[in-house]
């Protein structure tokens, strides 16, 4: 039997399509009657598409320009 | 800034061509690219300390390698392998597998009952699209925060899933962890990211 809870613990492996067929089933079936976890997946769904709009970046302080130029040179003296 | 969105639309065998001419603009637009994923993945497989320096190489074999760049990979798979090979080079041989039994959840127990059920409603967002989302600068933040504050690995896997759009497959071999570990930790990552645009939400 399908509960809120496991619905929270395999929202993506559901969105992934990566549930086997059984769990897929009974956690459609607890999508039919429960609006909570439906609305719960339909955000989860969203802060995927709102991570990979905004994209977040690895904080670092690298100067990628001087690397850009340094790995430049480099690549002269290889050819 | 010109030049380098512009580079976005070449193929990346033209890419890889102007990167062995030595065209500036290139080198610029592929550090800018792919310096930050690589230094995920780094980070994720030796942590903090030797991240840096794995990355520096990474791209030092990299580039001296391109010539034989064969194209068989995309360009982004074949750097986070190079990457991912040398910080594992860098770790040498230690257990991969990691410990997930460790408590972790969803969601928090007080948020069900006895059996499972949720207790309160969840509530609807009243910024509903990703658009509207995007519009709100301290929403941004918010996020910013959360992903920067993600155990590494979790943000690993997160920017590969689901921002670089890379097969499952591709991410469990470059960070040498089994398909169920990803899948947790991307679950644990989405789940985090959820819980602060929730909390946004409410406050
Ligand atoms: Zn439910």
């Amino acid at each position: 039997m399908f509960e809120c809870k496991d619905v929270a613990e395999e929202a993506s492996n559901y969105l992934d399509g990566d549930l086997p067929l059984g769990k897929r089933v009974g956690l459609f079936l607890h999508l039919v009657y429960c609006s909570c976890c439906r609305r719960y997946l339909q955000q989860i769904r969203q802060t995927i598409s709102t991570v990979n709009i905004l994209r977040p970046q690895e904080q670092h302080d690298t100067d990628t320009q001087a690397l850009a130029e340094k790995l430049r040179m480099l690549s002269k003296t290889e050819s | 800034m010109k030049k380098v969105a512009s580079l976005n639309q070449l193929d990346e065998k033209a890419l890889i061509d102007k990167l062995i001419e030595g065209d500036a603009a290139a080198f610029e637009f592929v550090v800018d690219r792919y310096h930050s994923i690589m230094l995920s993945v780094a980070r994720a497989i030796i942590g903090e300390a030797f991240a840096d320096e794995v990355v520096q190489d990474a791209w030092v074999s990299a580039i001296k390698a391109l010539p034989r760049f064969e194209g068989r990979a995309s360009l982004k798979t074949w750097l986070l392998q190079i990457t991912s090979n040398g910080a594992k080079t860098r770790l040498r041989r230690e257990s991969r597998q990691l410990s997930l039994d460790d408590g972790w959840q969803a969601e928090p127990d007080y948020k069900f009952d006895q059996r499972g059920h949720r207790i309160d409603d969840v509530l609807p967002w009243n910024i509903d699209t990703p658009d509207a989302l995007l519009e709100n600068e301290q929403l941004r933040q918010v996020i910013e925060t959360t992903y920067q504050k993600l155990p590494p690995q979790q943000r690993a896997v997160l920017t590969m899933a689901d921002m670089e759009g890379l097969e499952m497959k591709e991410i469990c071999n470059i960070l040498d962890i089994s398909a169920s570990n990803a899948r947790v930790l991307l679950h644990r990552a989405r789940t985090a990211l959820h819980h602060s645009i929730e909390k946004y939400q409410e406050s």
